[in-house]
């Protein structure tokens, strides 16, 4: 076997992505979709002014930052209140079997209903404010979280709870010092399906429910949508990607790197 | 590597000659609400096959927004398209290769509210108070800004106001007190009106009265140019089912009321109330307004430019 | 002198598929400080029940007195030493995993714990191997690193479930030397489950052998001078009662 050294494995993605990108210059060139093509599949020269554009001009007067802006705060405020709930809720199930069988029940069919299906009840219940949105989020974020964390836990090998018993560990010591990283990895990539399912949840409920006092990111693709702003919308498409990267490569990758990777539960 | 895309040639081959070796084709786009009575009637009827001499095939697809129809039209996919008179306006300055061929409908509009403080546009304009619509950008959203415009307010002064949910999401909003006003269209302004504790700012009604066209048929300048038989059985199709629906509203309103999930009783009323004609109405009023108070970049052009030479109207 | 473990009476029921099967029925033993008790005993004899009894992780009637006091649940004065190697935390260093229960007890000082650490883990000769994570080392190492994690809380009971069970044969007999060492130098008592008749006798300074039911068929000092080996005198008599008795047991308990 060959060992892959880090720079290889940049060098393959920077390939990977110069051949769609010329895909899709070439496909763009080509008018493959008639006289109008520029309009629906533009040139990434296009798509890069209006990426400039977006930030610059934005819409209405409103740079796509602020939009953004205000995503990320109600992204933010929603993982961290579903992540928190995730954790209360699957360490009580833990510790009480009533309550496990109930929340097993409440997981198994809320992650099935479509946020955005939810949405009339939820505005009842919150009125219309952002803290739909923030809801929205919570309930895509909530349900895998939950579901990855209580399989960690209950995957934790009985000999690391006994060991811990017999070094002097119980309640919420044994939770933190035991339960946690030994159900690393599942907390981790309960934290990727989390953070993916918040994004999306994010951005297709502010496609249908938009506060014009607080717009965000969803209504902003969906503004471009509407007025055929279609280099704008890529360009908006293409923030959303690097933001999504970012995450990954500079938030989610080092600290599974610096945990299970390192402690030899997981190869990268 | 050779032997892959010969297959691959083949496999592609195979699927484009049935479409070739048989009659016509005609894709239309439409999508959903009483709005489209006249539509869903030339579907079941058959109008533009029984107009075409030879053999055509339609295929009707619905889809959920003007965005979406445009795109298709755009890409060649779709032929045909029934959208809101706003999408259409801006996919002609878009210059999306289409124009209008028919007027559809028109709708009756409301600004209702719960708040017995709110009466007039007075009492909205400078407030918080929020008002729910379909999208930003919508028909609707315009013709919240020409009424403001025609009251001698600025068109935009309540977009910071706006939230956009779809028509029942509002309507539930409204009545349940989650906002003070919902702008929305048939039928859910007629069953608002009917709901005791609502009431309605009168300003909006004269913006756009029903006789104003709301939904057209747009069609690809292909088409038009091309296929002139087709275009012209399209165009014939699609008159014979507005007349059906003015001369059979109950006829109507059991075909239709199958899709819409209201009773045949309710469907006749709100059938009564909407305006069903293949003459436009003010379209180039709300092209002009449109492209002055910036809903659109691009100037859209005169009646001549909108629609082409076979329609009547204004 | 009253002995340092005293078990009275103890009864282990376990339930499974609603029968009602006793593992352990009325066992009385008492084990004096600095013994090292080798178990021998066939497979579902009761000796790893004994053994997690002891240990606190069992419920069970009877009394389990260490140092005259009634013992309720685990506790750092009895340390078990499981047969699986992955008993050490994987996500702590071995220096951490030694640290670990040491911090829980209130030491503090970074300089002690450091001591303590690095003596324990020359006795088992793995200094050197402070900063390693457990998946880099072999299951022997993590073997030596369990016992100086039990070393270091200076328990006064080390318990330990047929820890070489798994090694290879080399491997087993060093560390079997090193146990043996230790045993000696510490002022620690031992209780270590076996299959291995020779383990026993090598390691034991008493010998007992269950049979199925919890029943303690032998209980023997160890007559042969240490160190053992198999041509010390004595050992081949030893070592054939033993097999004699544990023959008869599998062989009674299959028929």
């Amino acid at each position: 076997m060959t060992k892959k050294t880090p720079l290889k494995g940049i060098a393959e993605k920077l390939i990977f992505v110069a051949v769609i990108l010329a895909a899709w210059e070439i496909v763009a060139r080509a008018h493959v979709f008639g006289a109008r093509s520029e309009i629906i599949f533009p040139r990434l020269e296009t798509i890069a002014r209006a990426f400039v554009k977006n930030f610059v001009m934005g819409y209405a007067g409103v740079s796509l930052w602020v939009y953004l802006f205000n995503s990320m705060k109600l992204l933010l405020e929603g993982m961290a209140i579903g992540i928190l709930l995730a954790f209360l809720f699957s360490g009580l199930c833990m510790v009480s079997h009533g309550f496990h069988n109930v929340y097993s029940l409440v997981v198994a069919v809320a992650d099935l209903l479509p946020g955005v299906a939810l949405l009339p009840v939820v505005i009842i219940i919150f009125g219309v404010n952002p803290g739909v949105i923030v809801f929205l989020v919570v309930h895509s974020v909530i349900w895998p979280m939950s579901r990855n964390l209580i399989d960690g836990f209950k995957s934790v090998p009985k000999l690391y709870v006994e060991a811990g018993r017999n070094l002097g560990l119980s309640g919420a010591g044994m939770l933190f010092d035991v339960y946690f990283p030994a159900a690393m990895s599942y907390i981790l990539s309960g934290l990727k399906v989390g953070w993916a399912r918040a994004w999306r949840g994010l951005i297709s409920a502010e496609m249908i429910f938009g506060i014009a006092a607080a717009p965000g990111i969803g209504m902003y693709i969906n503004q471009m949508r509407t007025n055929m702003n279609n280099a704008e919308m890529y360009a908006t498409l293409v923030v959303i990607i690097i933001i999504g990267l970012v995450v990954q490569y500079g938030i989610l990758n080092p600290i599974e790197k610096h945990t299970v990777v390192k402690w030899g539960m997981r190869k990268l | 590597m050779k032997k892959l895309l010969t297959a691959l040639l083949i496999a592609a081959l195979l699927c484009a000659v049935p479409a070739l070796a048989e009659g016509a084709h005609l894709t239309i786009a439409y999508q959903y609400g009483l709005a489209y009575a006249p539509v869903v009637v030339a579907m079941t009827e058959g109008f533009i096959e029984k107009a075409y001499d030879g053999d055509l095939e339609v295929e009707w697809v619905q889809m959920s927004s003007g965005a979406d129809i445009n795109t298709g039209v755009m890409s060649g996919s779709v032929d045909v398209g029934f959208m809101g008179v706003g999408p259409a306006i801006t996919g002609i300055s878009k210059n999306v290769g289409y124009k209008i061929f028919t007027n559809l409908s028109g709708q009756e509009h409301g600004l209702m509210s719960n708040d017995d403080s709110i009466n007039a546009l007075e009492d909205i304009v400078g407030s918080e108070n929020q008002v729910a619509l379909v999208n930003i950008g919508s028909i609707q959203h315009i013709i919240l800004a020409k009424c403001l415009s025609d009251n001698g307010y600025d068109a935009h002064a309540l977009d910071a106001n706006l939230v956009a949910m779809k028509h029942p999401d509002g309507m539930n909003a409204l009545m349940t007190g989650s906002l003070p006003l919902h702008l929305t269209t048939n039928p859910y302004i007629f069953r608002e009106r009917e709901t005791e504790g609502l009431h309605e700012i009168e300003a909006l009604k004269a913006a756009w009265p029903k006789e104003n066209s709301f939904i057209v048929g747009v069609a690809a300048v292909d088409l038009h140019d091309n296929r002139p038989e087709l275009y012209k059985a399209l165009c014939d199709g699609l008159t014979e089912a507005i007349d059906y629906v003015n001369g059979n509203l109950e006829a109507t309103a059991a075909l239709t009321s199958q899709y819409d999930g209201n009773s045949v009783e309710d469907e006749i009323r709100y059938l009564g109330m909407g305006s069903y004609s293949a003459e436009t109405q003010g379209i180039e009023d709300m092209a002009r307004f449109m492209f002055d108070n910036a809903f659109i970049e691009a100037d859209p052009g005169n009646y001549s430019n909108l629609v082409f030479d076979n329609v009547k109207g204004n | 002198m009253s002995a340092l473990l005293k078990i009275e009476g103890l009864c282990k029921v376990y339930d499974d598929d609603s029968r009602e099967h006793a593992v352990i029925d009325d066992l009385n033993l008492e084990v004096a400080q600095g013994e090292f008790l080798c178990i021998l005993g066939p497979s579902g004899c009761g000796k790893t029940t004994l053994l997690r009894c002891i240990a606190g992780f069992e419920h069970c009637k009877g009394k389990i007195l260490v140092d005259g006091r009634e013992i309720t649940g685990p506790g750092t004065d009895r340390i078990m030493v499981f047969q699986d190697f992955n008993q050490l935390f994987p996500w702590l260093t071995v220096e951490k995993n030694i640290q670990f229960a040491l911090k829980r007890q209130g030491i503090r000082d970074r300089a002690r714990l450091e001591a303590i650490t690095s003596d324990v883990l020359k006795k088992v000769k793995m200094d050197g191997h402070e900063r390693d994570y457990p998946y880099q080392l072999s299951g022997g190492m993590k073997q030596r690193v369990a016992i100086a994690r039990a070393l270091a809380l200076k328990p006064a009971i080390i318990l330990m479930d047929e820890p070489f069970a798994a090694l290879d044969a080399i491997t087993r007999n060093t560390l079997q030397q090193e146990v043996l060492a230790i045993s000696q130098q510490e002022n620690c008592t031992f209780i270590f489950i076996t299959h291995n008749i020779q383990e026993g006798i090598v390691l034991g300074t008493r010998l007992m052998l269950m049979q199925p039911g919890g029943k303690i068929a032998i209980d023997t000092k160890n007559p042969i001078a240490r160190p053992v080996s198999p041509s010390s005198p004595g050992y081949g008599p030893l070592w054939d009662r033993l097999y004699a008795a544990l023959y008869d047991t599998q062989h009674a308990n299959n028929t």
